[in-house]
């Protein structure tokens, strides 16, 4: 691995990106859509605001920025984990199909059930139904995703299988929306472009757990996952139990990429791009390094997206999907076309 | 990053400027800035035969001019017209792609001429309903899974179509391919509810019922101005209105150059997003229009929440709206059938009197204190 000269800069980074991170998150409960006094703000934080100012911090602001750190930081190392399990540069939690799976979910209940149950946007079923709808959808390709693990020697099948039920479940989804009608086909076309800013602080402690859990099982398996980058064969000379490996990875990433989708929509990118970004940062191959960078990276990431989703001013925004996609598609090229080729850090 | 934000701003807020009305002073409006006349379409008649000229049929199209002649059976048409455009009159087997089409034959008395219609679980009229059961009129499918097959074989003089994009236009071309007359209706386009209610002048042309129909549109615009002119003199106060509801943490503000801001302002409203001019709804952030929505009296067409309880649990923040906690909110969902119809979205687009009655009555009551509200019902 490294000497200790690059783990002090490894630690120089780690504070500056963390200082970074308390800067963003201050920004965004400072930047809204809507025009808010700096006084005002911290007054409402500290429960000293006016009514309304407190009602747009408290309820609005922080729970979205929270949000926006939980999310990010869930969606990059559950990629990170996919990248280093796969030992693919491409890899990310939607290539196991759990996002697609999520929407699956979540297309059965708007398009076909709701109906039938008169669920609409508004009424008592509706915020609910989507969560559990996007979790049951994550979890049922998860285990469909585990039991080809544990079957199958080659983990590029068990890559190749997650695609094709990727792309088996997008048909799916597109096939039902062919037959809803134009409202329900509006309430999963937003669902997909991603939402922080809906959560309430019960949802929000559930998706702390877990991410929390999530990034704990993640930091646990550090040794493992360093062990991987050398091959399966090394691996398992020096120890790793890969059945028990893969099957832990592939949880610990779908519970927390389910769990972000279930409650955020499917954020985009944020799996794939963040991972090359942690490495470009730490220039470091060390997941001891990368899963903490990851998780804050993730989260930056997200709440510079958030602040920028509201950018048109005027009260108008955008979805944070199209600013977390606009964002990571030029950090992508950028890897893609710079010195270092990305296959060699597999 | 300014590239990504000026990207990011004509994503949103891209809007063409001719797809605006034109202010008219000679077009005797109501406010000054909507006209109350029929801006999509104009009719032209000479010798038995009308021109119809429908103008900027779906959303977000400028300088798009459809042209039809509307020639009575056995007429000879004339040399220069194209055969292609002519619709012979009165049509006798016609197929509607909206509820609102339906309305208009159903206030004609024509609705024995429906030989088919979209979204048929939608509709209110318990007449259709009852057809629509029995199976006398047909469900054609929706705009992308459209039974063409089906359309076809049940041999429509006319498919009366709705276009929400040029893309709608690209499949109905097919249906035009297979012999199909086609007619683009843009009634839902029209700013003012006047201005789409005269689009019943050419169910009423369509139908062989002119006189009906031109009589059932001046004795509703007579209405209707009276009232608009009645709330004119008399109140002062404009109260506040707030309208819609948010879909997950965007909420679509409609402009106020839409049928639904000219009627809070007829009914002597102040719409809370008055400022906002645009061709079509605009994306908020709930944020944003909560803290306008603070100062709001009144809360109209909230969703589909049926209770006030229906809002709070749809999102808890909305709940410590000082108009919530009034109760001073109303949906349009006093005419519903069980399973889906729902008359505002029928019936009311050809009495935009009632439905101007309607918002008199929850705006100032003290106005029409005898009205009993038609379309719409106060959430408890």
């Amino acid at each position: 691995m490294r000497g200790s000269g690059s783990r002090l800069s490894a630690g120089l980074i780690f504070l500056l990106l963390l200082m970074l991170l308390v800067l963003l998150f201050t920004l965004d409960l400072l930047l809204g859509s809507t025009q808010l006094e700096v006084r005002d703000v911290l007054l409402s934080l500290f429960g000293n605001g006016t009514e309304h100012g407190e009602i747009i911090v408290m309820q609005f602001r922080l729970p979205k920025a929270v949000t926006a750190i939980l999310a990010g930081a869930g969606m990059a190392v559950s990629g990170l984990l996919m990248q280093t399990l796969f030992r693919n540069p491409l890899a990310g939690p939607d290539v196991l199909g759990v996002s697609s799976g999520a929407g699956l979910g979540v297309a059965l209940t708007l398009l076909t059930l709701s109906p039938l149950l008169s669920i609409s946007p508004g009424s008592v079923l509706y915020g609910w139904s989507m969560i559990l709808a996007a979790w049951a959808g994550a979890g049922a390709v998860m285990v469909v995703i585990m039991t080809v693990a544990a079957r199958m020697r080659d983990i590029m099948s068990v890559l190749i299988v997650g695609l094709l039920l990727a792309s088996a479940i997008s048909s799916i989804v597109s096939l039902l929306q062919y037959f809803s009608n134009e409202t329900m086909l509006k309430t999963y076309v937003i669902w997909t472009m991603g939402n922080l800013g809906n959560l309430s602080y019960m949802q929000i402690r559930i998706l702390t757990l877990a991410v929390t859990a999530g990034s704990a099982m993640a930091l646990i398996m550090v040794k493992p996952l360093n062990a991987l980058l050398m091959g399966e064969t090394f691996s398992m000379s020096v120890g790793v139990n890969m059945q028990r490996t893969r099957i832990l990875l592939l949880a610990t990433a779908s519970i927390m990429a389910g769990s972000v989708t279930a409650f955020c929509g499917p954020i985009a990118f944020l799996g794939v791009a963040v991972p090359h970004i942690t490495r470009l940062v730490f220039s470091s191959n060390d997941h001891r390094i990368l899963m903490p960078g990851a998780a804050i990276c993730g989260a930056l990431i997200l709440l510079v997206s958030d602040i920028l989703s509201t950018l048109p001013g005027n009260g108008l925004m955008v979805p944070v999907n199209t600013v977390t996609s606009l964002i990571g598609i030029p950090v992508v090229l950028w890897i893609i076309a710079g010195k270092k080729g990305i296959g060699r850090r597999f | 990053m300014r590239y990504l934000f000026l990207l990011l701003l004509t994503l949103v807020s891209f809007y063409s400027c001719n797809s605006r009305n034109k202010t008219d002073a000679n077009s005797g409006q109501v406010e000054a800035d909507v006209k109350i006349t029929a801006g999509r379409f104009t009719l032209e008649g000479q010798d038995d035969i009308t021109k119809l000229v429908i103008i900027d049929p779906w959303q977000n199209a400028s300088g798009e001019q459809l042209t039809y002649y509307l020639v009575p059976h056995g007429k000879d048409v004339p040399e220069n017209v194209p055969s292609e455009n002519v619709i012979r009159i009165p049509v006798r087997r016609m197929i509607c792609m909206s509820t609102t089409h339906l309305a208009a034959l159903s206030a004609l008395g024509a609705t024995d001429i429906i030989a088919g219609a979209s979204g048929t679980d939608l509709v209110y009229d318990h007449t259709l309903h009852k057809a629509i059961e029995e199976g006398i009129i047909p469900d054609v499918g929706y705009e992308g899974s459209l039974n063409k097959e089906l359309i076809v074989s049940l041999r429509p003089d006319l498919l009366m179509a709705y276009g929400v994009g040029a893309t709608s236009a690209e499949y109905l071309r097919k249906l035009s391919e297979m012999g199909v007359k086609v007619m683009f209706n843009a009634d839902y386009l029209e700013e003012h509810p006047l201005a789409r209610c005269e689009w019943i002048k050419i169910f009423g042309l369509l139908t062989g019922k002119k006189e009906k129909a031109d009589s059932l549109y001046t004795a509703v615009t007579h209405n209707y101005l009276r009232l608009a002119e009645m709330v004119r003199k008399s109140s002062e106060s404009k109260p506040a209105v707030l309208l819609g509801a948010p879909w997950e943490d965007v909420w679509y503000i409609s402009p106020s150059n839409s049928y639904i801001g000219s009627l809070i302002s007829d009914a002597g409203g102040r719409y809370l997003f008055d400022d906002l001019e645009a061709p079509n709804s605009m994306p908020y952030a709930v944020e944003a229009v909560f803290k306008r929505a603070t100062t709001a009296d009144l809360w109209i067409n909230p969703g589909t929440a049926e209770s006030l309880e229906d809002i709070a649990e749809y999102d808890h923040r909305l709940a410590k709206l000082p108009v919530y906690k009034s109760g001073d909110v109303w949906n349009n969902r006093n005419r519903m059938k069980p399973g889906g119809g729902n008359d505002y979205w029928e019936s009311a687009v050809f009495r935009p009197d009632i439905l101007l009655a309607d918002f008199i009555y929850m705006i100032h009551p003290a106005l029409l204190p005898d009205h009993e509200p038609y379309y719409f019902i106060r959430l408890r």
